[in-house]
């Protein structure tokens, strides 16, 4: 076919043809071979131009057809469809930009013609390799997705389901509403924004067309025009929507206070809250972030902040019901426990860890259990025994009784506890407290067989043959390890787990005058505090490592010592000395530190040399214990032991190698913590539960590991005033060592709920559950999850809205360091009826709380706006609210309410907006042109230091409350969302629309439309009415029900094709897929989007891009040599 | 030929979503710079293929940009990255056909950065005026 090449170059009036000598490049393509007619015209985009080229095309016949004028971008479709009305396709068209490219970026004529001759001879060399291509046709799915609840997202979804249209609309606050629900009144009209923004919402939820998605985020986004797949992310508002009444009973007990972000902080609100009363959806939602550190610190897994919250409602007996839910020994605990819970608390950020332990006490001393009405036991036959009635034995018992089992506790001794009752002296935990507790588990109906000795008087068969479907075994680790030195037999020479015992027992060894303990944990302290008590004159604990080293808790050692107990560090017995077959002194080593052993702490290596007496009369060995297990020989039954000597158990379950058989507690553990062996002990009651069930106890394994908790907490506050952690009255020394009384005093009511106010709720909801109790609907549910939707739609309208920006970086204005001075948004909700001050503007007082109006009221403009150092763009809506903020003041707080503005131009621009500022200035307002420098604080006054520039000299003006307008700045994850849409962001970080001025709602993404303030700064009338526009967009697509896909796809020549299958893996949208019978890739037409990823790299050439082929751009390209060889340059 | 009469030829790969965009706001916002670039519109930088590049050197370029999307901001996903590969590889062979790397030049322009485009434009035709016309370009036969 003969090339018949019609070129044209447009003068754009004075814009190309100012630079460009336009006759001479039309003359230049002229002499092209191929080419038909050049011409040259004043507006080539006019209606005449375009017909120039259709009578051009119709009467020579023309086969292609260049223009040169302005980017493609703007006119390339218009001469497209010019070719397509001459019968030409569309695709033998191209164009060269050589006003963009050319006459706007160069100065001198003559090198301006010089580029736009070559840039038009690329463009017609290029034009000669072009092919007709055929736009292919899809359906447009008919409904429409709308991205942000605010003022622009509500009125494009009332518009869209007005008119009949299907339209989901995804908010990611609890409710809908935006910005201007959070505003009092509206500029110029001042119309209350909630009279003329919550009818729009209550239509919303009301229009069947319309879906509301509210708390939910958009996670993916895939297709194309007419045909978007979204996937959105619905958070669990943990309240059931549609049972929800809105009745607010939930946030009434709710024990959690957080600062409200509806009231940009300056209002509280629950852990279970609703925005504001006329919030859309009505239902509530609790804010749960993750568990917080205490409780999944806590071995036992204890709610922890949910009971220091009801305690500081003064709930103490719900506190303790959830102690018990996995802990049946509070009062035990709370004295006992060595609350890892306190090492994890986030409050120790701001002064000290909350006192955890004291407030368990606290409750637990508080509670009256017996008062309760009994729980409901579903009985069942199986019995089980449990052995050892220790911490494990009974919180085993306590729980499986509570499943209903027949439990039959036995225990060696003629006394329920354990360790709790002969391990831990009276001082530390008195035996009412324990009897008080374990009463407690037996009165749920547990049979007890005191003074039964596993090995002596039963075994595990005989438990077996008596009926017993499980046993438990608690039996705990009771057996002191022996120091291995010499003399150690001697009268005198104590152990100390059996010293304790005797004591505990009331029957207490006869000791010396001087008594050397020996050992560094809590045994031995214990040891030693007991010897004191018992009227020991002089008690010395001999360690070996250093005082940092000993694992007794520091409290402990330091109690120690005020009782009188010396503290030997660095000390290793060699050998007891003794006389008469009775001890009379310790002889002991110096030590020093080396490198850390096993443990991780540093090995003593004895100094040489260094032997030395320790006198003493009673040496009591505090080394450690290990589990009595000589009955198993005879009794054991083919139990596991590991090589400390602890039984083996699958983890989960607690089961030992003998199924009917488990385990917990220092038995298996070794010697630990009280809390550690209930954990388990509750661990063993479920996997007992699940073995008499007939259950698989391998899954229980695999639960007990569990997912990672998350760190998700609400944020330590900044700037919260230190407050001292309570401090327990102790009783004096010298009266504590009269007798066995208890050391430590519980916390008095007051102090006891200010210090669980000390609580930073790092998991906002304590799931104390309080909520599920009051509400009537049963409309809560604390197990909720998140929710994936998918949505299909033909296109999407994005409003997404703005942020205020943070004036805290802007130091000399001080906002965040002087309490009255305000963001615009702040003052917002001041003025706002629903909000912290219920409508009243009130200055704040030390205390952040809001007292008294102020006399006098500085309004500042441009306050990160209009500043390079922040935005540079103009914010546009500040100037018309600053007016309306100084009505509100004259109107509200009264008209001799001195008001000044500092302005730098005042922009009223709109409809009523020049005539508000008359009317404010008519009403007194102060105009100071100048913003200001800084503002300082003197004499309880904020005094604003600047200079005013139309008067041409300084001022100082003193007010009581300063109002910042901040500028309104894109979202901070603005480009994230964009990246979801495939969309941009300006270089102000606002959506970037198609075209500024003749595509303002459209986006690079066809389908995608932009409302409102994600796209620029601008008030509600423009807001509305570009959400309405953007609405139009969508229902035109929609009603059109079809649309024209570009065919400029890729294609794979299966001639060429090597099967090499690399454009595989390139390909973004696994468009291409290998045709296993043709050895060839093939590409899916309807996936691909033309990217040319492909043909970027496809060795033998294959895979090329329609319109970007790669003999079209190497055309291009020796156009341009070409022509720069010919000309020069 | 002084580095005042040398007129280099720069051939600029920008992709249609990004660096094209900025091309055309620093035309509308009237930023002037030199003429030597000329522009090559395509999709994504991900559809460059090399052999465009040593072509234009072939041909007589002073210099090639390939310019693109920002890091993430790609309109295809990740074209953009799939150019720096190439390009990096490029760099490592170009010496072999007698051009300096630095001839290559690989940028990030975003849809909104005209002032940026006119800037990049402006160096890069500094820097290529430094180094001279390339071998080929000084025995061409013209």
């Amino acid at each position: 076919m003969d090339m018949r090449i019609g070129f044209y170059i447009c003068h754009c009036g004075i814009n190309i043809a100012g630079r460009v000598d336009v006759e001479a490049v039309a003359e230049y393509i002229g002499t092209l071979p191929g080419v038909i007619v050049s011409r040259d015209y004043k507006f080539m985009c006019s209606d005449p131009g375009q017909e120039m080229i259709v009578d051009d095309i119709r009467e020579h016949g023309l086969n292609r057809v260049v223009v040169a004028s302005c980017s493609p971008r703007l006119h390339g479709k218009t001469f497209m469809s010019a070719c397509r009305r001459a019968g030409l396709n569309p695709y033998y068209f191209q164009m060269a930009s050589v006003r963009e490219q050319v006459s706007w970026v160069t100065e001198d004529p003559a090198r301006a013609t010089d580029k736009a001759k070559s840039l038009s001879r690329a463009a017609v060399n290029r034009v000669r390799l072009h092919e007709s291509l055929f736009a292919r046709h899809a359906k447009v799915h008919p409904d429409v997705l709308v991205v942000g609840g605010g003022i622009a997202g509500i009125q494009a979804a009332l518009d869209i389901g007005s008119a009949g249209r299907k339209v989901y609309l995804v908010e990611r606050q609890p409710t809908i509403g935006g910005h201007m629900l959070q505003f009092d009144k509206t500029f110029p009209t001042l119309d209350c924004a909630a009279c003329i923004g919550t009818p729009k919402m209550v239509e919303v939820a009301q229009n069947s067309n319309i879906e509301l998605i509210s708390y939910a985020e958009i996670q993916e986004v895939s297709g194309f025009i007419g045909n978007y797949t979204v996937t959105v992310r619905k958070r669990p508002r943990y309240v059931i929507e549609g049972v929800c009444t809105g009745c607010g009973e939930c946030a009434n007990v709710c024990p959690v206070s957080m600062p409200s972000e509806w009231d940009e902080g300056l209002g509280g609100r629950a852990a279970v809250y609703r925005s504001f009363p006329q919030a859309v959806p009505i239902t509530y939602v609790i804010d749960k972030r993750d568990r917080a550190p205490c409780t999944t610190a806590c071995p036992a897994g204890i709610n922890v902040q949910g009971y220091v919250q009801l305690i500081k409602l003064g709930k103490y007996d719900e506190a303790v019901r959830l102690i018990m839910e996995r802990l049946p020994l509070p009062g035990v605990l709370g004295r006992v426990c060595p609350h890892f819970c306190e090492q994890q608390c986030r409050r120790a950020e701001v002064d000290s860890a909350v006192a955890i332990r004291e407030l368990k006490r606290f409750a637990a001393d508080h509670a009256d259990p017996s008062r309760w009405e009994r729980p409901v036991i579903e009985e069942r036959e199986e019995r089980v025994a449990v052995v050892g009635s220790g911490p494990a034995g009974l919180s085993a018992a306590y729980y499986l009784r509570l499943d209903g089992f027949q439990v039959t506790l036995f225990e060696a001794l003629d006394k329920l506890g354990g360790m709790l009752r002969v391990g831990i002296p009276d001082y530390r935990l008195p035996p009412d407290v324990l009897d008080r507790e374990i009463d407690q588990i037996l009165d749920l109906g547990v049979e007890v067989r005191a003074g039964t000795v596993l090995g002596r008087d039963f075994t595990l068969d005989s438990l077996k043959d008596e009926g017993f479907g499980a046993v438990f075994l608690g039996i705990g680790a009771h057996r002191d390890l022996s120091l291995g030195v010499d003399g150690e037999g001697s009268e005198g020479v104590l152990r100390a787990v059996d010293f304790l015992r005797r004591v505990n027992l009331g029957d207490p060894a006869a000791l010396g005058r001087r008594v050397a303990v020996v050992g560094g944990g809590n045994v031995a302290v214990d040891a030693a505090r007991v010897a004191k008590r018992l009227g020991a004159e002089e008690v010395e604990i001999v360690y070996r490592r250093s005082e940092a080293e000993m694992p007794a808790y520091p409290e402990e050692i330091h109690e120690a010592k005020t009782e009188g107990i010396s503290v030997s560090c660095l000390k290793a017995p060699v050998r007891v000395k003794s006389e008469n077959g009775r001890a009379v002194g310790l002889e002991c080593i110096d030590t020093r530190l080396g490198p850390p052993d096993m443990s991780g702490r540093r090995r003593p290596e004895p100094v040489k040399d260094s032997e030395h007496l320790i006198r003493a009369d009673t040496i009591i060995t505090a080394i450690g214990q290990t589990v009595d297990n000589r009955w198993a020989r005879d009794a054991g039954g083919g139990l596991e032991w590991t090589g400390r000597g602890t039984l083996t158990v699958r983890p989960g379950a607690m089961q030992t190698s003998v199924p009917f058989v488990f385990a917990a507690g220092d038995a298996v553990s070794g010697p630990a913590s009280v809390v550690e062996a209930v954990a388990a002990g509750r661990r063993a009651a479920r996997g007992i539960g699940r073995y008499l069930d007939g259950e698989d106890l391998e899954q229980e394994a695999v639960e007990a590991e569990g997912p990672d908790p998350g760190k998700d907490w609400n944020p330590v506050p900044q700037g919260l005033p230190g407050e001292p952690r309570a401090q327990p009255s102790l009783l004096a020394p010298e009266e504590r060592i009269k007798g066995f009384a208890e050391v430590e005093e519980a916390l008095d009511e007051d102090a006891a709920r200010a210090e669980a106010d000390r609580c930073l709720n790092c998991g906002v909801c304590s799931e104390c559950m309080q909520c599920v109790k009051v509400c009537e609907a049963n409309a809560i549910d604390h197990t909720m999850q998140a929710e994936e939707i998918q949505v299909q739609v033909g296109s999407i309208i994005l409003a997404t809205g703005y942020d205020l920006w943070d004036p805290t970086p802007m130091k000399p204005f001080g906002y965040g360091r002087y309490r009255n001075v305000f963001t615009s948004l702040e003052f917002e909700r001041m003025n706002n009826a629903t909000g912290p001050t219920g409508g009243r503007i009130l200055m704040r007082d030390e205390n952040g709380a809001f007292t008294h109006p102020p006399e006098s009221v500085a309004i500042v403009h441009c306050v990160g706006s209009r500043d390079d150092r922040y935005h540079a763009y103009c914010s546009r809506v500040c100037c018309m609210y600053a007016l309306k903020y100084g009505h509100l003041v004259h109107d509200k707080v009264g008209p001799d309410t001195a008001i000044y503005d500092f302005y730098i131009d005042m922009r009223c621009f709109g409809k009523g907006y020049e005539e508000f500022y008359r009317r404010c200035q008519e009403e007194g307002v102060q105009f100071i042109r100048g913003k200001p420098a800084e503002i300082l604080h003197e004499d309880g006054k904020l005094v604003l230091v600047g200079e005013d520039t139309l008067m041409g000299r300084r001022y100082r003006v003193p007010v009581d409350m300063v109002v910042l307008c901040a500028a309104m700045q894109a979202r901070a994850d603005a480009g994230e969302t964009g990246r979801l849409f495939g969309i941009n962001q300006g270089r102000d970080g606002f959506y970037l629309e198609e075209h500024p001025k003749l595509a303002p709602l459209s986006t690079a993404s066809d389908g995608i439309y932009l409302a409102g303030t994600c796209q620029a700064p601008r008030d509600v009338p423009d807001t509305v009415a570009q959400a309405s526009g953007a609405a139009a967009k969508s229902l035109s697509l929609a009603s059109l029900g079809e649309v024209e896909i570009e065919p400029t796809t890729s294609w794979i020549d299966p001639d060429i094709c090597a099967g090499c299958q690399v454009c595989i893996g390139l390909c973004p949208y696994g468009a291409i897929e290998f045709d296993a019978q043709r050895m060839v890739s093939v590409v899916n037409d309807a996936v691909c989007k033309g990217c040319g990823s492909c043909s970027g790299f496809c060795p033998s050439g294959a895979a090329r891009c329609a319109s970007f082929k790669s003999v079209q751009i190497m055309a291009e390209m020796d156009g341009i040599f070409d022509a720069v060889h010919e000309v020069g340059r | 030929m002084s580095h005042d009469d040398f007129e280099p030829t720069i051939i600029a790969f920008v992709c249609n979503w990004c660096t094209y965009t900025a091309a055309d706001l620093a035309g509308t916002s009237r930023l002037i710079y030199p003429i030597n670039v000329r522009l090559i519109r395509v999709m994504c930088t991900g559809m460059v293929d090399p052999k465009y590049v040593i072509k234009a050197f072939l041909e007589g370029a002073d210099a090639v940009l390939v310019s693109g999307c920002h890091p993430g901001d790609c309109h295809y996903i990740n074209g953009n990255f799939k150019a720096r590969r190439r390009v990096k590889l490029l760099k490592e062979i170009l010496p072999q056909f007698g051009f300096e790397p630095e001839r290559l030049k690989l940028t990030w322009i975003g849809a909104s950065d005209g002032l940026e485009f006119a800037h990049i434009v402006n160096e890069l035709v500094s820097a290529v005026k430094d180094l001279g016309p390339t071998e080929v370009r000084k025995t061409m036969v013209l």
